[in-house]
């Protein structure tokens, strides 16, 4: 007895472009610039101007640039941080803004294609194509359990930080972190990130929280 | 239009998470080093095929199945020239590995699996970038061929699939034969040493009692032959009772085939040598005196080498 065969044998005149998906996410991809050296990427997360990043990007400033993919700067404010998972909540000035589609990561399969998109060595909007490798534990550094982690053999470096890990219709799953606790290569799970934003919007005064609706 | 293309990728997309989860059902986790651990795959309801540079212990070997249950195994047969290993564990309830049929073939999708951690299977891609051999292992062994993949081989992949989009196993991962990088053993040679290692504990090889050189064959003897053939290989001395002799092969014959294959080089010749042919009757093709000839030759076996890895030497 032998396994069914399943797979994409049925899948027949295969597209040779991630291109759509690709569009769907890049509107909502922006660099993030502290305005002298390194830039990471960011993701609008909430069409009322929510951005998240890597805390790590951010260091201790308070505000950054962030440039959008239709070339306008604007400033950044830091309204919360999340050092242990390496999360950072932004905000832009009151308006409208192109947010990602925010895709459920608790449905990932190891196998999945996914894409990274981000600024690596400063290269803007450079698109990186990969499998989801593995979904495993970042542990703290008493061997705690922490979050959820993604690994993916998408090709990332310094400047993908931040930026988005998405699948093939463009929906983001996962927050590209390079390094968690030893693991390399890691993303965080969107849904790690959605819960991060719904609590850092939650404990904002209600002025601050201004927008505070799901994009 | 768009959207149709890329829910076609999405089914590509789901089809590889499908062959992952297949390739999950056949391959285990083997814990048989001091760092980390490896992987393997099931070779039968009670055997492991794995990699044999993982193994630095013979018994002790725990394996933890894709259900998180664990066993202990032992080692039934190893060949470090091969880098494989069979581990024989109580019944593990898994089915053999799906096989593929075709050969691979450079450009192939493939996917590289291993279960490096209890957390859950791993998997990385790539394509076949390179079928190549015959080669002659650094550890000694003689591989017909090979493959080459740019999968990434994540710590811990060694005795892992290598598989296609279709979850079915094109090779056995292993980063043990070349120092630095990865290749991967493919699947119809692997389950070939296996199938020995399981009967014997180690791979058989045959012994004519030749020594031989390479030369080229002059376009006459390949018209002779019927075949294209660059080389064969020159028979330069016969020792005295041994299987060669006694079949009647002459210093001065051109050695060009093996049980009705071509042996154009030595690593071929090596290789053909190895495993069930061994004790057995083959028919040995040789030029001689620009015509083609075939000879019966009772193969012998050669005594076991004791293999060394850092200076320790392994218990038999």
């Amino acid at each position: 007895m032998e396994h069914m065969s399943t797979g994409v044998n049925s899948v027949i005149n295969l597209p040779d472009s991630f291109s759509p998906a690709l569009e769907k996410v890049k509107p909502a991809l922006v660099m993030v610039r502290d305005g002298r050296r390194g830039s990471g990427a960011g993701v609008i997360w909430r069409r009322e101007g929510w951005i998240i990043t890597n805390q790590h990007v951010i260091g201790s400033h308070r505000r950054m640039q962030i440039h959008l993919a239709n070339g306008k700067v604007l400033e950044g404010q830091v309204v919360a941080r999340h050092p242990q998972v390496d999360l950072a909540l932004l905000r832009l000035p009151a308006g409208e803004y192109p947010s990602a589609w925010i895709g459920d990561s608790h449905a990932l399969r190891v196998g999945e294609l996914v894409l990274a998109a981000g600024h690596p060595w400063g290269e803007p909007g450079f698109l990186t194509l990969g499998i989801i490798s593995a979904l495993s534990q970042a542990v703290d550094r008493q061997g705690r359990p922490l979050i959820p982690i993604i690994r993916s053999d998408a090709r990332l470096a310094p400047g993908n930080s931040g930026g988005p890990l998405f699948n093939v219709l463009g929906a983001v799953v996962g927050i590209n972190t390079l390094i968690i606790g030893g693991d390399q290569g890691v993303a965080i799970p969107s849904q790690v990130a959605e819960d991060f934003v719904q609590q850092a919007l939650a404990e904002l005064p209600v002025a601050a929280a201004r927008g505070n609706g799901k994009g | 239009m768009a959207e149709q293309e890329t829910n076609r990728l999405m089914a590509l997309s789901d089809g590889m998470a499908n062959a992952v989860e297949q390739a999950a059902g056949y391959t285990v986790l083997v814990n048989g080093r001091e760092r980390l651990p490896s992987s393997g795959v099931a070779y039968s309801s009670d055997m492991i095929l794995t990699a044999d540079h993982a193994l630095e212990r013979e018994d002790e070997i725990q394996i933890i199945l894709p259900d998180g249950s664990e066993l202990s195994a032992q080692v039934a047969g190893r060949d470090p020239g091969t880098d494989l290993a069979v581990l024989r564990t109580e019944k593990t309830g898994l089915l053999p590995a799906t096989r593929v049929e075709q050969p691979a073939r450079v450009g192939q999708l493939v996917l590289a699996v291993g279960r490096p951690t209890s957390e859950g299977i791993q998997a990385s891609l790539g394509v076949v970038s390179a079928v190549a051999g015959p080669v002659r292992t650094w550890r000694g062994g003689l591989l017909e061929n090979y493959l080459r993949t740019d999968a990434i081989p994540y710590p811990g992949f060694s005795g892992g699939p290598l598989i296609n989009v279709s979850g079915e196993m094109v090779g056995i991962n292993t980063s043990g034969l070349s120092r630095g990088s990865s290749v991967a053993i493919p699947v119809g040679i692997a389950w070939g040493v296996a199938a020995n290692l399981a009967e014997h504990g180690s791979l058989k090889r045959g012994y004519l009692g030749i020594r031989s050189q390479l030369v080229e064959l002059s376009p006459e003897m390949q018209a002779a032959l019927g075949r294209h053939q660059a080389s064969g290989l020159l028979v330069i001395g016969v020792e005295s009772a041994s299987p060669a002799s006694q079949g009647g092969l002459l210093v001065g014959d051109i050695l060009v085939g093996l049980n009705g294959e071509a042996v154009a080089e030595h690593e071929e010749l090596l290789a053909r040598l190895a495993g069930e042919v061994v004790g057995k009757a083959a028919q040995i093709e040789v030029v001689r005196g620009g015509k083609p000839q075939v000879f019966t030759v009772n193969v012998g076996e050669l005594p076991q080498q004791t293999p060394r890895r850092g200076g320790r030497r392994w218990r038999r």
